[in-house]
């Protein structure tokens, strides 16, 4: 029913684009939490929104044609039809289910090491424990291909000293049926923490 | 109601302003109901409905497919966030031809205040004054309505208040005016919730100045933050002042020569050091160029003007260098420039122009199809799929997952709003039972996330007649933690599941 139109970028959407950021040279407190932030770091992300949070992470990925891959297992998986409502491209989503924090962290150090990859996410639900020497393997990979790594945790606590970007989400109800997204930055080896990002999302149908 | 940072506030609202958006777009739907809703399927939600449509009881908040229900000539469709922006934007242009400081309000699209002091020496009247300003805007396709007072709420709830004033403006002499009209505002034209209404008038409060006298903690608690911050703006406790939108960036620079310059060769890169950092500031806008016009000045006070434009608005730094050489070849430089002026027009941009700006990753497609094939080997073939989407009625119908073993390039759609997404459990998980007394104490994730305070729904959903029935009514709840679940009670089995949770 609705005419085709031409469509162009919201302001916020136009500001999630880090290559705009860097060449507009927007302040550096104005952090955005984007791929551009994160590119060759560990990042983890807990919280009640950190999901949401991330899902735009993978679109902003597959607006500058980075390839993407999600680690989880089949217990932890997005609502598909939630991510293709929110414009993922699902068919180009990789998408893999490992039982274990050990064989994820495997897996990702197989597609890392590839480096076709712009961000990995694994999605460690509530297993907090990673080997150590996995972890360091991934953050050297993830550096030597600016390859961004996201574990999405159950909880607030440390997957370890080598997590260079570690933040908490939270998610407050607004008006009609919209949803405010936080995430503060409770750890960053670039800069000082505590700097904020919002997104304001709606609510998925029928929640209001 | 205390303060102004201004002598003369003025508030100019253009009555749902998506919709006459929409009815400009389509404008044979001028005679029927029409509505903008959120999606355009039979879940989205209306969310500004014309006259048509509220006569024939289609109100904001319903879904489109329950309104299709009364009224089969109901016209529909979204209005993208950008173009409501975009809108908002020239609005702010054309009323800044009338007053410098125009402030749109960041909440409710098609409200802007401005400030309306010392316009009397340009005008005979505030009212003449408001008469011009509500032509400009009907000659470009709007209808508005305008209040000029004293204070940011009593001019907005005045404006909301006074629909049926067909010219010129509503106009008060002093603030004592303005506060007697205000108070006498109903409730209904404030922008008020249905549901807050309705509360508000078993409670017989019906109007601004039966509102203002309610105490505003209790406000908060029992209506809500909108509400509240309505009440607040009423009392003044919220007083801010005047925030006016920026005049619009001329998108110019300047370049002064230490000597003349002759040479066209030269005179190109000197364009191209202007050109670049236009193209950025353009970009930062979300804009595209859609004409440049290069001034160059010569000695003696003789100026050549160039305006070049390319066959479509871009970004494009190498074509447009490639145009402005051709201008240069073909022009006769003498005497020599001695300053530049280049000015950039600009246009919104599509995501695509956006994109054709930016380097494209060096990612290679066929390393990350070994990678995937060496996570297979190592932990199964079933390990690496991809999702798809099905034409399923219950949640685990709706998609499928399929084994990958080729990664495409990513074609991402954009959106007008993007919402939150849910976790979800292929194996629904067996929930306590709800016990039968309100409030109930509903433990849904055990004691550390507290009982259930607030559940959405039953969304009813049954199907599989033909093999097994299924009849589940889904609701959203949210835990005292604030955790949201999505559960459904499965009427065959009388029990409670939890299917996911929104994160």
């Amino acid at each position: 029913m609705s005419a085709a139109v031409a469509v162009s970028p919201t302001k916020a959407e136009l500001h999630a684009m880090p290559f705009v950021r860097k060449l507009d040279g927007f302040a550096e407190e104005e952090a955005i939490f984007g791929l551009e932030l994160i590119a060759g770091r560990l990042c983890e992300v807990s919280g009640e929104a950190a999901l949401s949070l991330t899902i735009s992470l993978v679109l902003q990925a597959q607006e500058r044609s980075e390839p993407v891959a999600w680690i989880t297992d089949k217990e932890h998986a997005f609502y598909a039809p939630d991510a293709a409502a929110n414009g993922l491209d699902l068919d180009a989503l990789v998408l893999a289910f490992l039982p274990d924090a050990s064989s994820k962290a495997r897996a990702a150090d197989q597609l890392v090491r590839s480096g076709a990859f712009g961000l990995v996410v694994i999605d460690l639900a509530a297993e907090q424990r990673l080997p150590p020497a996995l972890v360091t393997r991934l953050l050297g990979l993830a550096q030597k291909h600016t390859t961004a790594i996201v574990f999405l945790s159950g909880h607030e606590t440390a997957l370890g000293s080598l997590i260079s970007l570690r933040a908490t989400t939270r998610r407050t109800r607004r008006a009609h049926g919209e949803f405010v997204c936080e995430l503060v930055a409770v750890k960053d080896k670039r800069r000082a923490p505590g700097w904020k990002h919002e997104e304001v999302l709606r609510g998925p149908t029928g929640l209001y | 109601m205390k303060r102004c940072c201004v002598d003369r506030l003025a508030c100019i609202e253009l009555p749902s302003l998506p919709l006459q958006l929409l009815l400009q777009d389509q404008p044979e739907w001028k005679g029927f109901p029409c509505a903008v809703v959120d999606q355009d399927k039979p879940n989205g939600e209306l969310l500004w409905v014309n006259e048509k449509a509220r006569r024939l009881g289609i109100l904001p908040g319903m879904r489109y497919g329950s309104a299709l229900g009364l009224s089969s000539e109901l016209r529909a469709a979204e209005m993208p966030a950008h173009r409501i922006e975009d809108a908002v934007q020239k609005l702010v242009e054309a009323l800044q031809k009338f007053s410098p400081y125009i402030e749109p309000c960041a909440e409710e699209p098609g409200v802007f205040w401005i400030d309306a002091s010392g316009l009397l020496h340009l005008y005979e009247s505030l009212d003449v004054w408001g008469s011009a300003v509500r032509k400009a805007l009907s000659a470009i396709g709007y209808v508005s309505i305008m209040s000029v007072g004293f204070t940011r709420f009593g001019t907005y709830a005045i404006a909301k208040a006074s629909r049926y004033k067909k010219e010129g403006a509503v106009v008060f002499a002093d603030p004592s005016q303005e506060l007697a009209a205000t108070r006498r505002v109903p409730l209904l034209r404030i922008g008020l919730t249905p549901k807050t209404l309705t509360l508000l008038n078993k409670l017989a409060v019906r109007t601004v100045e039966d509102f203002l006298k309610l105490p505003a903690a209790g406000i908060k608690r029992r209506f809500g933050d909108h509400a509240h911050r309505l009440h607040q703006l009423g009392t003044g406790d919220l007083w801010a002042p005047l925030q006016p939108a920026p005049p619009p960036d001329p998108h110019e620079r300047v370049l002064d020569l230490d000597d003349e310059e002759k040479d066209s060769e030269k005179l190109l890169f000197l364009v191209k050091r202007l050109l670049d950092p236009l193209l950025l500031r353009l970009l930062s806008k979300g804009q595209a160029l859609l004409e440049v016009t290069c001034v160059f000045e010569q000695e003696h006070g003789e100026t050549l003007t160039e305006l070049i434009r390319p066959a479509e608005p871009t970004l494009d730094a190498a074509m447009l260098m490639g145009l402005v050489r051709l201008r240069l070849e073909s022009m006769k430089v003498h005497p020599g420039v001695t300053r530049l002026v280049m000015k950039a027009l600009g246009v919104r941009a599509t995501v695509e122009q956006l994109r054709l700006f930016v380097e494209k990753p060096k990612r290679d497609l066929k390393a990350a199809n070994r990678a995937i094939a060496r996570v297979r080997a190592a932990f199964g073939n079933d390990v690496v799929v991809r999702a798809r989407l099905e034409n399923g009625h219950l949640p685990e119908a709706r998609f499928s997952y399929e084994a990958m073993t080729e990664v495409p390039e990513a074609q991402p759609r954009v959106v007008p709003r993007r919402s939150l997404v849910r976790y979800f459990k292929p194996t629904p998980l067996l929930l306590p039972p709800r016990p039968a007394r309100e409030p109930d104490g509903w433990l849904v994730r055990g004691i550390s996330h507290g009982p259930v305070s607030r559940s959405v729904g039953p969304y009813v959903l049954s199907g599989g007649w033909w093999r097994k029935e299924v009849e589940r009514d889904y609701y959203f709840v949210e835990l005292k933690s604030g955790s949201l679940c999505w559960v459904y009670y499965d009427k065959r089995r009388r029990r409670w599941f939890m299917q996911g949770k929104v994160a």
